[in-house]
């Protein structure tokens, strides 16, 4: 039995390129720590996640991601 | 030859919003030519947001998006004068090419040509 494939969030919506400035739907790609999914989790397509890795970076240096979430807590 | 660019300024929350435009007026300045006397094309006001985590001690910044167009040989003075100026907390400068203007690319199947685009980044 073979799992049907996933199919990649970011192509399903159309969008072209991830966009570093959209935290919300960045932060459904980490963990509850703040830690980037991995494409096996996220199901996304090899070149969206390597938009997703470097946009969720960008989005931690602007402070709009943190990088560990719950940091001291 | 011109490129795009994009930029992300996190300002010290404690600015007032005129104090803000009078320091983005002057950042604009040094990014003008001849050619392009106003070089932004776009520019938004997300205003004041809570930063994800404190930067020199502040919870709160003030963020301004901006595109331009501008000679790359501009930029260095230009962040010279963004990186010296203490009430810029932080920002962001990266390439914008080929993302924004294509309004001619609506629906085009995925994996098709196009490959490189919107990759074009520092």
């Amino acid at each position: 039995m073979r799992r049907p494939a996933k199919t990649c969030p970011v192509c399903e919506s159309g969008v072209r390129v991830v966009d570093y400035k959209d935290d919300r739907s960045l932060s459904r790609f980490t963990t509850e720590r703040g830690k980037i999914l991995p494409s096996r989790l996220s199901g996304m397509c090899s070149r969206h996640q390597r938009q997703l890795g470097e946009a969720i970076k960008r989005a931690r240096y602007l402070a709009l991601l943190p990088f560990i979430k719950a940091y001291g807590r | 030859m011109p490129r795009r660019y994009e930029i992300v300024y996190i300002f010290d929350s404690a600015l007032e919003e005129e104090q803000v435009k009078g320091l983005l007026a002057r950042f604009h300045g040094l990014l003008a030519t001849p050619e392009k006397p106003e070089p932004v094309t776009q520019s938004n006001h997300w205003g004041k947001r809570t930063l994800a985590y404190p930067i020199k001690r502040r919870e709160t910044g003030y963020y301004v998006i901006e595109q331009f167009e501008t000679e790359p040989r501009l930029l260095a003075e230009f962040e010279r004068a963004v990186k010296l100026e203490e009430s810029v907390i932080r920002y962001l400068l990266v390439l914008n090419e080929g993302e924004a203007p294509r309004p001619a690319a609506v629906a085009r199947p995925f994996g098709e040509t196009e490959e490189d685009a919107g990759e074009g980044e520092e």
